[in-house]
């Protein structure tokens, strides 16, 4: 229980590399919100239920709340704050598509469901609604009943398939 | 001078509103999904620590001994607080009724696991939880109190020593000639249900930042708080400080749905504050908090439930006998929950007598708390599975023998016999749309062929009130007091003529900033975008109380509403002054005060607002130059209740009927919904995605308690819940999408017609899915009336099918 000795890590999030000495025992959600100040990813539960905390490591989504700082040494990171046009300022087509078709309410869980679209798109750029619902099914939303949701999904897969073809 | 708010958007300052009644993009979305809306957790103040709370291991022990030596001596840790400190410090909740409250943190004797023991404030969380596992806590273990009737059994422990007895309150309700009723009934149909713990969980728990200022004596809270005026009041009295010392700000809160408790992890903050010379500190509830001690836990309950029904299908009567599990007492207002049903307890029928025998119970489960719909939703359970007992008892189809009960559109204003007025409405019409979206025959033969083939399909068809924009008065049977729930706003123009719309609260997740909004845009003539919505602290704000009891889109539209009759009446005068004639020549259309007979000739905002705060040579004489006004809105007529409880209490009465088909698989119990459907009438939709948002996240919210969601508690009063493993909140697989429509009966007593709606589907959907259970099962004989009909229960019911 001793304090731990701190570990240097190099974590390229969003692009931007950060060398940091931190506590092993620091999780990655911690390690964006607090040491990095990227309070965009949320954290509802701690035990890996819930999605809320949901990033990109390396292109796969990851529960940021049971990931390590240091086991993220190396990777490229991707959090809600990598979707937004850093020169345009304009929202990512699946921030956008939340907007339009009314995929939040509070918005807590919004960053993490639309990491895990942001994954899922790259992968199947025109998903049925069951290949939706499979891939958000590790995702928990209280407000909406996941209706709206679905339909923003949908709306952002057309938007980039749209964006693609231009 | 009586302001008079527009009773329908056709009555707004414009040709045609914009905004109002249509699906306009939220305001608050674009900082939603940028990640950077401040929720609580997202803000450190200078020199800010971190508390974390020990919590007890026992469900019910005498605190013998803390020891905090050795946490006080890591590295890191500046403050920890035990009893003694709260002891000397505060005092226990205030509750209703009074004397059910604890101290923030335990002072002698603990009620419920998870209950706080001491706190730590340090440099970090991480380090604050390293000092919590170095406090010895010695406990004297006493015999727990798992369930109400172990709890009213006469040699049971008592948990409040100075209460003498675990029974909180025991009241019977009469209304109408109730014996009569079912004397002269030709069925009394009677059954038991039991309603197991379910709760709020919403995806953010509670948090906060708490600073005591030092050198007055006064308390600061950043936090998650539904009710930031409330709770400011409230910290005052329990941290014996004056009100006005007490400034809460609200953050943006990551969903609320009542449950996002929060009284005690603030005073705990406030205190460790206070020990640590006045340093801030943060106090962010972790899901394991939560699910233990988070208020987030509502109606545990055993229901002994009778319809009195003539030969016909007329039902004339119904009683209700209600043991409610409160938990380790009421500090988490569950009591009103007992109450809330009267405002609606014969849901939506004619019904002319009716009793109800409550008994509210301390136990050592966590105290239970708000959670949406507050009470009525088991309530409606109880009501609306009884309804279908009496079809299937006299062979009816269980639409009709709701249509036959109805209340009739020409008989509102209804008053029912529990008190509560409901303002409007059209079941019949409401019903009729959803049997025929549902093609409620086709369902009906399709079940009949699917049965024939083994299969076990069932269908409900439930119907509910629900009441809209509470009062106070609704709760006064279990000791809350007042009438009026003042809700405020204050518009307020700069001098280029940019609105800013002030409220009290914050955003919680239904949108009402926007409500705000559009509100605003239309009276005013403006751009959605153009009117900015900032919200105040309570030390600043005009009287609000937030969000709670369907009411904020109706009270904050009446707050702008009369705010802008306020301000519009100052303007005219400025006009009037400026074109030499009278006030009562000017108009407002479209964003702008122009002459009646010469609509031609008029003034923007910008020029009316610049000449008030910039050119006051041209003001009428005396006038104030402010461009500016607040105005707090509450509902009229709400009534003293009387003996029985009776009063004018919720406003508003929405209502819906859900269709529901469901199958049961024989093997498992699974239930699966096949497919779902409801029309609703909840007046004005103010924004139809707003509306209709709340309605599938209710449903949500409502499949999950009549299939899924249970705290369960084994028989020593130990939970076993305790993560998102064993509290199974409906993933996107489990929630039905279901096919809406609506009819619209607009309020004629609430501002642009608009009744409360952000509870809606939770009032019906658990019904509407456990009569569809109970459809499907009786061919075999067998019902289940306990929640959630998990596939355990209902295969347990299932093999009771195959031993009979």
């Amino acid at each position: 229980m001793a304090m731990s000795t701190k570990q240097g890590i190099c974590i390229t999030v969003n692009g931007v590399r950060h060398e940091r000495e931190v506590e092993p025992r620091l999780t990655l959600a911690d390690f964006l919100r607090h040491e990095l100040a990227l309070g965009g990813t949320h954290v509802g539960c701690e035990h890996g239920i819930c999605g809320v905390c949901t990033v990109l490591i390396d292109g796969r989504s990851a529960r940021s709340c049971l990931a390590l700082a240091v086991q993220a040494d190396g990777c490229q990171v991707t959090t809600v704050e990598g979707l937004r046009d850093r020169t345009t300022g304009h929202l990512h087509p699946i921030q956008q598509a939340f907007v339009e078709a009314h995929g939040l309410q509070c918005g807590f869980c919004t960053p993490g469901f639309m990491m895990t679209t942001l994954e899922l798109l790259a992968e199947n750029a025109e998903p049925s609604d069951e290949a939706i619902k499979e891939a958000l099914g590790g995702n928990l939303c209280r407000c909406t009943g996941y209706e709206s949701i679905i339909a923003s999904v949908r709306l952002a897969a057309q938007r980039l398939r749209e964006q693609k073809r231009t | 001078m009586a302001i008079k708010i527009p009773a329908l958007p056709e009555q707004l300052p414009t040709a045609q509103p914009r905004f109002v009644g249509r699906e306009v993009q939220r305001v608050e979305d674009p900082g939603l999904v940028s990640g950077t809306a401040e929720f609580i957790d997202n803000l450190a103040l200078p020199g800010m620590l971190h508390c974390a709370i020990l919590r007890s291991p026992h469900p019910h022990a005498r605190v013998v001994g803390v020891d905090t030596r050795a946490a006080e001596a890591l590295p890191g840790v500046l403050a920890v607080l035990t009893g003694e400190d709260v002891r000397r410090w505060s005092n226990p909740a205030y509750t209703a009724p009074e004397g059910w409250g604890a101290y923030c943190i335990a002072v002698d004797k603990v009620r419920f696991v998870g209950e706080p023991v001491a706190a730590v404030a340090a440099v970090n969380r991480y380090v604050a939880e390293d000092a919590l596992e170095l406090i010895r806590v010695d406990y004297d273990v006493l015999k727990p109190v798992p369930t109400p009737a172990v709890a009213m059994a006469p040699d049971a422990p008592v948990l409040f020593e100075e209460r003498g007895s675990n029974v909180i309150q025991s009241r019977v309700y009469n209304w109408g000639d109730v014996d009569r009723v079912f004397a002269e009934a030709d069925h009394v149909v009677q059954n038991t249900f039991r309603w197991n713990r379910v709760g709020a969980n919403p995806t953010e728990t509670f948090g906060c930042i708490c600073q005591w200022d030092i050198s007055d004596d006064s308390l600061t809270c950043h936090g998650a708080y539904q009710t930031p005026r409330f709770w400011a009041m409230a910290r005052a009295l329990a941290l014996n400080l004056p009100t006005n010392k007490v400034r809460v700000i609200p953050h943006p809160m990551g969903g609320g749905f009542g449950g996002k408790g929060g009284p005690r992890g603030t005073d705990i903050a406030a205190l460790l504050s206070r020990k640590s010379g006045g340093r801030p500190v943060k106090y962010i509830e972790d899901r394991m908090e939560y699910l233990l001690a988070g208020f987030g836990q509502s109606w545990d309950r055993y229901y002994d439930a009778a319809l009195a029904v003539k030969a016909d299908g007329t039902v004339t009567g119904l009683k209700v006998k209600l043991i409610d599990d409160q938990g380790a007492g009421t500090e988490g207002w569950g009591t009103i929950s007992v109450a809330k049903p009267l405002a609606a307890f014969t849901g939506a029928y004619r019904i002319e007598a009716a009793q109800y025998d409550t008994v509210l119970v301390a136990t050592n489960r966590a105290p239970t708390g708000p959670y949406r719909g507050y009470g009525p939703p088991p309530h409606f359970l109880v009501l609306e599975s009884l309804m279908d007992m009496a079809a299937r008892r006299l062979g009816m189809d269980p639409a009709e023998l709701r249509r036959r009960n109805y209340i009739r559109p020409d008989q509102f204003p209804y008053t029912i016999p529990s008190g509560n007025e409901y303002d409007s409405g059209n079941y019949e019409a409401v019903l009729d749309k959803v049997l025929a979206m549902s093609d409620y025959r086709g369902l009906r033969e399709s079940q009949a062929r699917w049965r024939a083939d083994g299969r076990l399909i069932g269908i409900g068809v439930v119907s509910t009130v629900e009441p809209g924009v509470f009062d106070w008065n609704a709760y006064a049977t279990v000791g809350v007091q007042g009438i009026g729930v003042p809700e405020g706003a204050k518009v307020a123009f700069d001098m280029l003529g940019n609105l800013t719309v002030v409220v009290g609260f914050n955003l919680q997740g239904q949108g009402q900033f926007t409500v705000a909004a559009q509100v605003a845009a239309d009276y005013w003539g403006l751009d959605l975008g153009a009117v900015k919505v900032a919200s105040a602290p309570t030390d600043i704000g005009p009287p609000s109380f937030g969000q709670g009891g369907s009411r904020l889109g109706v009270a904050i539209t009446g707050a702008v509403l009369g705010a802008s009759e306020k301000l519009k009446a100052i303007f005219c005068q400025v006009v009037a002054h400026l074109m030499q004639t009278t006030p009562d020549q000017v108009e407002l259309m479209d964003g702008r005060l122009r002459l009646k007979a010469n609509p031609q000739v008029g003034m923007s905002l910008a020029e009316v607002a610049g000449t008030m705060l910039g050119r006051s040579d041209l003001l009428p004489p005396g006038m104030e130059p402010c461009p500016e006004a607040t105005f707090v809105w509450t509902a009229e007529g709400r009534t003293m209740p009387d003996d029985q409880g009776r009063c004018r209490s919720y406003l508003t009465a929405a209502n819906a009927t859900h269709v529901v088909m469901v199958e049961v698989d024989r093997d498992t119990g699974r239930t699966d919904i096949l497919k779902y459907f409801i029309v609703d009438d909840c007046g004005t939709r103010l924004n139809l995605a707003n509306v209709e948002g709340q309605l599938q996240g209710a449903l949500a919210q409502g499949v999950g308690a009549a299939l899924y969601e249970e705290y369960v508690y084994n028989d020593e009063a130990q939970p076993l819940v305790t993560t998102f493993v064993d509290y199974l909140m409906p993933t996107i697989h489990e929630v039905p999408m279901a096919t809406k429509d609506f009819v619209v009966t607009p309020s004629p007593v609430a501002p642009l017609g608009a009744k409360g709606c952000g509870e809606g589907a939770i009032h019906t959907t658990p019904a509407a899915v456990l009569c569809a259970i109970n459809d499907a099962l009786a061919p075999l004989g067998v019902e289940i009336t306990e929640t959630p009909a998990s596939p355990h229960r209902v295969w347990k019911t299932l093999r009771r099918a195959r031993a009979g």
